[in-house]
């Protein structure tokens, strides 16, 4: 009998109580948070990243899925711009790591040493300079990079600071946050793994100290072309900081997103022993 | 570009092997050589991490022989799609011309350069065709 007077008196107060808090909500919002048409505003001044981008260097790949003369050019020019200047200590890691390196494939030209972290996982910080083709989400208080190749980058622009110390471990793609300079998207990372930077224009095997500290300046340079200037800080392992100015271009010839890192749906090149294999049958 | 950074670059380029590869490296194949491969579809693979074209190919030199079963190596689904290719762009019995860079290690495989389907026209985009 109680129970019964009780679940009536609730299900009467319900739904007052749910529309008394929903219109407290639109009237008061919490601390942080914008009203609907302060957020519209925000959003109109944010730049139209819109559309599918990619690495100007893969820009008319051959058929063997080699680089094109123009794409390799400007391969040589990114690594020749992102060149390290090693403080002593890390330019003999460098060279130990080159070595061995170089000691793997004499010994077996035939099958490649794997020398990279990411295989088929997603490539890591800046991820933009990977194969694949990826996309802005531009929000007021985050833009979001997504890559077909499984790369995802979170980029707070909400005016938060980075984790405390004691909050921050080595993660593939670090902590972003970001804000905007006119149509200017300023970006500071930090907490990324190391010997990962700047994925293959660079190296894989750069060796670099948990201060690797980042800032990107990404912004439209017209309707199809996107420009990245890096400036890449490591006071332990390089003497001075490395500048360089990447672009990316509108893909024109594709409309869809396709998830591309799927391995396991047919590996035929496994590692074995550290090394790639091709299974040929 | 020399001393130490020219060592660099190269050993990225040969393990990159100056591939949109996202996954491995193409040192593993002969890119020096190029062998046509005249034979008969036996299965398309249009499948990640990249397609794969499985080719049964007579000894010319010996008719009554089996054919040999070469796996030639193509890019992500993607990547071919945007080269001009489509799942179906291949059936199996179909007669081909394929171009490779061969194997190193000397199996029978490589990495597909060029398809000439069975009407005679290659398949997909020519080389460095600006997209």
């Amino acid at each position: 009998m109680m129970a019964n007077v009780i679940r009536r008196i609730a299900v009467r107060r319900v739904p007052w109580a749910i529309a008394v808090t929903l219109i407290a909500g639109c009237l008061f919002p919490a601390a942080g948070q914008t009203s609907s048409k302060e957020r519209i505003k925000a959003f109109a001044k944010l730049p139209d990243w819109s559309g599918i981008w990619e690495l100007d260097a893969f820009v008319g790949q051959a058929d063997g899925q080699q680089f094109s003369a123009e794409g390799q050019r400007r391969l040589k020019e990114y690594a020749a711009a992102l060149r390290p200047s090693f403080t002593s200590e890390y330019k003999a890691k460098y060279d130990e790591i080159r070595k061995k390196v170089e000691a793997a494939i004499a010994a077996d030209p035939d099958h490649p040493p794997v020398t990279h972290e990411p295989l088929c996982a997603p490539p890591p910080f800046p991820a933009t300079s990977t194969p694949g083709m990826y996309q802005w989400r531009v929000t007021p208080e985050e833009t979001t990079f997504i890559s077909t190749v499984g790369a995802v980058r979170y980029i707070y622009t909400d005016g938060r600071s980075h984790p405390p110390k004691d909050e921050l471990w080595p993660t593939l793609m670090g902590d972003s946050i970001g804000h905007w300079e006119g149509d200017t998207l300023v970006v500071d990372t930090i907490g990324t793994r190391k010997r990962l930077y700047m994925g293959e224009l660079s190296g894989f095997f750069v060796p670099t100290s948990d201060q690797l500290h980042f800032t990107e300046r990404i912004r439209m340079v017209n309707h199809d072309q996107m420009q990245i200037d890096y400036t890449v800080e490591d006071p332990v392992a390089l003497t001075k900081p490395i500048h360089a100015v990447i672009v990316h271009v509108r893909v024109t010839d594709f409309n869809r997103m396709v998830e591309e890192t799927d391995c396991e749906q047919n590996e035929r090149d496994p590692v074995v022993n550290g090394r790639f294999t091709t299974v040929v049958k | 570009m020399r001393s130490t950074f020219r060592i660099s670059l190269v050993v990225v380029l040969a393990l990159m092997g100056t591939s949109a590869f996202a996954h491995h490296s193409r040192a593993m194949f002969d890119q020096t050589k190029q062998v046509a491969l005249v034979g008969t579809v036996k299965e398309f693979q249009w499948t990640n991490p990249h397609c794969w074209i499985q080719v049964l190919v007579p000894d010319s030199s010996n008719p009554s022989a089996e054919p040999v079963e070469w796996g030639v190596e193509m890019g992500a689904p993607v990547e071919m799609m945007r080269k001009g290719w489509k799942p179906g762009s291949l059936n199996p019995g179909e007669k081909v011309t394929i171009v490779v860079n061969p194997l190193r290690d000397g199996q029978h495989g490589g990495l597909v350069v060029s398809v000439t389907g069975p009407d005679g026209r290659i398949i997909g985009r020519p080389a460095e065709t600006p997209r």
